[in-house]
């Protein structure tokens, strides 16, 4: 599904050149649950950007299906994360003037084969599926931290995409609400074969995924 | 797509209330403001009642006497006369004279000169003199205008009630008049049932054949407080051949070039001839001063002795107020959009994480932008609109009255609309191109 091949990341200023990820060769096949940790400023979030496009690689290649997508211009890389990824934020980047289902509509929004009704029908529907049809017309600083997350993952799973990519998506929740999310995560998984990256520091929540990778100082260790 | 983008630029107006406050605030005032000042541009310089016929008027206010001579300069130069080198001293230079006599013109060189020129479809020939008269004991100060009976067909004015004099009643110099509506509140006390009353007015009863509308023009000869024959003067007391109390307007054809006319007035003053026995000593030159009716309105603010030169300073000066007006609030705005852009760094980010493109980003922010102008721009006519209001009733600009425009209306909004647009493209379109990850660590969701 992913394959990342050789792939590096280097930041350069003017004085200094400072390596965040260092030949990375790593696999994903469709319908896995992989979690990625390491200690902060290890390059595990970097490495997820790169696997979401939401960031390019220094050297390397990406490609998921076999297609490479290096070469991508801006405006197919962004047709390619609409249709074929979704995203899971810690901080969930929820836009406040925008309520619960506009906010799930967002991916929708950037198709243009779907129409208003069915755009709503589908924000209503992936809102159900994390148990918050109730919360509709909600606005974000309406709701707790955990409804929020929730409210993240249908906005990631709404235009359902192949894959999902959470950076910490327990990482601002208590434990039980953690553990809501990460149900849900599971059953995503399970229940529609969706491929899931999560980076995490917990090393709990990361047991409960079919996959370990230990990233240190850039460098894959495990 | 678009609707869910008016959707969230109205959530946003509403949210941001400080900010949406500074922004309506700078459009609207900007736009009142605006309309005030070509409101009032309108009521003074508009082709409205009764100065429809304005943009077709050559004015002569002035008949100008001068003496030219031709003055000899020395000079060294050698010059060929006949194919012989000549050294030459002097040389002859027609040069003005500085004795210069300018009044108003005597109405028989109006009638004999300007009467019949080709490009001239009307013309009329008045002067003004002001009255007072005592109402109850009260001073009423009333302007008046001699007039011939074309000036009726020049100046359309507004008849409510009666009718006004014509050529036979001003050959037999008949005591009549035509007054405006201030006039009749103001000496009768109302504007019902004057026609047939008589007004005293220089030791003579005048009787009220009409009534006419007042739309409180500053310039006294479009709007004045009554009207009459001006057989009823004594002519033979004006000052000579030349000089008299009279000013008259000319009408060319709608469309028709006013220099055609203006040429034709300065050639007609070439006919009059210079050996009258009133003539006074010295001049030997004739000139009718004409200007249009922007150029007269100019002069009488910027004073320059040329016509033209004051209503070109005029139009600059106007054209700098108005790019100073609408520029300096569209780089505010832009600025001010900047700093609300950046501040949704984040919510860029996030969109183009879930596939927006940069153009998605930018019609976004413009869409936002053009509500936000268009609200502006209907509060900013709200407020004009009052504002011409209270001030026309207040009368505070004196005589003068605004008139709304609404195609001016329309332009200014239009441009608004479009500085709007580009004062949010620009700053959209920079952060559209924001590298997502920097822009989602902004993280001010």
């Amino acid at each position: 599904m992913i394959k990342l091949d050789n792939i590096s990341k280097i930041y350069k200023t003017k004085t200094i050149e400072t390596t965040a990820l260092n030949e990375i060769d790593l696999h994903v096949p469709k319908g896995e649950f992989l979690s990625i940790m390491g200690p902060s400023g290890c390059g595990k979030s970097t490495l997820l950007n790169i696997m979401g496009l939401l960031d390019l690689p220094s050297t390397g290649n990406i490609l998921v299906d076999g297609q490479s997508l290096t070469k991508f211009s801006g405006k197919q890389l962004a047709k390619f994360r609409n249709e074929k990824l979704g995203f899971i934020f810690q901080s969930f980047h929820l836009i406040p003037d925008l309520s619960v289902i506009d906010n799930v509509e967002l991916p929708l929004l950037y198709r243009s084969n779907i129409s208003g009704k069915e755009r709503r029908e589908l924000a209503a529907a992936a809102l159900e599926s994390v148990g918050l049809a109730n919360r509709k017309s909600h606005f974000p600083n309406q709701l707790s931290g955990g409804q929020k997350q929730r409210v993240a993952i249908a906005r990631a799973i709404v235009g359902k995409p192949d894959i999902i990519l959470a950076d910490e998506p327990t990482g601002n929740l208590d434990s039980v609400m953690g553990d809501e999310v990460m149900d849900i995560l599971i059953r995503l998984n399970k229940e529609s074969k969706t491929t899931i990256v999560m980076v995490t520091h917990d090393e709990r929540m990361a047991k409960k995924t079919d996959r370990l990778v230990r990233l240190y100082d850039g460098t894959q260790v495990a | 797509m678009i609707s869910n983008y008016i959707k969230l630029a109205w959530r946003v107006l509403a949210r941001r209330k400080f900010f949406t406050f500074i922004s309506l605030f700078g459009i609207s005032f900007t736009l009142g403001i605006l309309m005030i000042i070509f409101s009032f541009l309108q009521g003074e310089l508009g082709n409205n009642s009764p100065n429809s016929n304005k943009d077709d008027l050559i004015l002569i206010e002035t008949l100008r006497l001068q003496r030219v001579h031709l003055d000899t300069i020395p000079v060294i130069d050698t010059v060929m006369v006949n194919g012989v080198e000549v050294f030459d001293t002097t040389m002859e230079t027609r040069s003005r004279g500085s004795s210069r006599w300018n009044s108003s013109m005597n109405n028989g060189i109006g009638e004999e000169f300007l009467s019949d020129l080709p490009s001239s479809i009307n013309q009329t020939l008045f002067t003004n003199a002001e009255y007072d008269v005592y109402v109850n004991g009260v001073k009423v100060s009333l302007e008046t205008l001699y007039a011939d009976a074309n000036y009726w067909e020049v100046f359309d004015h507004d008849i409510l009630e009666g009718r006004v004099f014509d050529k036979v009643e001003m050959e037999q110099a008949d005591q009549v008049m035509v007054i405006s509506t201030k006039t009749a509140k103001e000496y009768f006390g109302t504007t019902e049932n004057v026609v047939d009353r008589e007004i005293e007015l220089d030791g003579k009863n005048f009787k009220v054949i009409g009534l006419y509308e007042d739309k409180g023009k500053i310039i006294p000869f479009i709007s004045p407080d009554l009207v009459i024959p001006y057989s009823n003067m004594t002519l033979a007391n004006q000052d000579s051949y030349y000089h008299g109390y009279f000013n008259m307007v000319l009408q060319k054809e709608p469309g028709a070039d006013p220099d055609v006319l203006k040429k034709e007035i300065e050639t007609a003053a070439t006919l009059v001839p210079m050996d009258h026995p009133t003539k006074p000593d010295g001049y030997n030159e004739l000139i009718f001063m004409s200007k249009t009716y922007n150029e007269m309105y100019a002069q009488g603010i910027y004073g320059d002795e040329d016509a033209s030169k004051s209503l070109s300073v005029m139009k600059w000066v106007l054209l700098g107020l108005l790019s100073f007006f609408i520029v300096l609030p569209t780089l505010n705005l832009i600025n001010l959009n900047v700093s609300r852009i950046m501040e949704r760094s984040s919510e860029i980010g996030v969109r183009k994480a879930f596939g927006a493109s940069q153009g998605n980003i930018v019609l976004q922010f413009v869409i936002e932008n053009i509500i936000q102008t268009t609200l502006g721009g209907l509060i900013g006519l709200g407020i004009a609109i009052a504002y011409i209001k209270i001030f026309n009733n207040s009368g505070f600009l004196g005589s003068s009255t605004m008139v709304f425009n609404t195609k001016f209306f329309i332009y200014s909004f239009l441009i608004t609309i479009v500085f709007g647009a580009v004062s949010g493209f620009l700053p959209a379109y920079r952060m559209s191109k924001l590298n997502i990850v920097n822009a989602l660590k902004e993280n001010k969701l």
